[in-house]
């Protein structure tokens, strides 16, 4: 029996990914001051559009995006995040934007099939 | 051909049979043990929350790997912020298997802190 995969195609390459959420985020929120009306639209979009362009790409992988809009309040705010996969062909990318009213981060994780 | 090193039978099971599959109501009541453990009256103090946070994620993670999940992958994400009345908005969205994967979350308050503690939870195949 023959490998079918190699390994060119199944691995979590992360600058790729980071354009990705880049464009999208800049897409979807770019220019806008925070408005907490809005804010549930604008984490959706974001999450959605990031979604599509990466299911685009055609990889066998499963994704996970999630997204944090914070109004800029001189508040503090951490996340991290623990993962038990498999090293050699699954990965994460955290992307950080900002702009005058507030903070976004977006963080996507990739398991290989 | 199969690969070197790993001794484990082929079992030919593809999904997860009931028993063994991920279940979100458990692992909820598992995370809001360890996070009622490790927050009751902590303070947001900036030098040693990236720590907390990790911490946290870790030990969740390994609670979870005890209870017996050892086909699927899991993802934890811990967010914690300080409560100062700013608006705050947390959206997710997966592409998975929806027959077998599945998510589980808790959410922890108090006067000082907001957590926010996301679990996803995936099915690998170790033996492939």
């Amino acid at each position: 029996m023959e490998e079918f995969q190699t390994g060119e195609e199944t691995t979590f390459v992360v600058d790729e990914i980071s354009t990705i959420i880049k464009e999208s985020v800049e897409g979807a929120i770019g220019g806008n001051a925070y408005q907490h009306s809005r804010v549930n639209q604008w984490s959706s979009n974001v999450v959605e559009q990031c979604l599509s362009q990466l299911t685009k790409l055609g990889k066998p992988f499963k994704y996970i995006v999630t997204c944090i809009i914070m109004q800029k309040n001189g508040a503090g705010l951490q996340t991290a995040s623990s993962c038990f996969w498999d090293n050699s062909t699954d990965g994460s990318c955290t992307v950080r934007w900002e702009n005058k009213s507030m903070y976004c981060i977006v963080s996507v994780f990739g398991l290989a099939l | 051909m199969g690969e070197s090193g790993e001794m484990l039978d082929n079992s030919y099971v593809i999904r997860p049979n009931f028993q063994h599959k991920f279940k979100p109501a458990t692992a909820k009541e598992c995370i809001h043990q360890i996070l009622k453990e490790e927050l009751v009256s902590k303070q947001y103090d900036p030098e040693q929350v990236p720590a907390l946070t990790r911490a946290l994620s870790e030990a969740v993670k390994d609670k979870l790997k005890e209870m017996g999940y050892d086909r699927y992958k899991l993802v934890v994400q811990v967010v914690i912020g300080e409560q100062r009345g700013e608006g705050v908005k947390m959206a997710a969205r997966c592409f998975w298997d929806a027959d077998t994967d599945n998510y589980a979350q808790d959410i922890y308050m108090n006067e000082i802190l907001l957590l926010h503690l996301p679990l996803l939870v995936l099915q690998s195949d170790p033996c492939w």
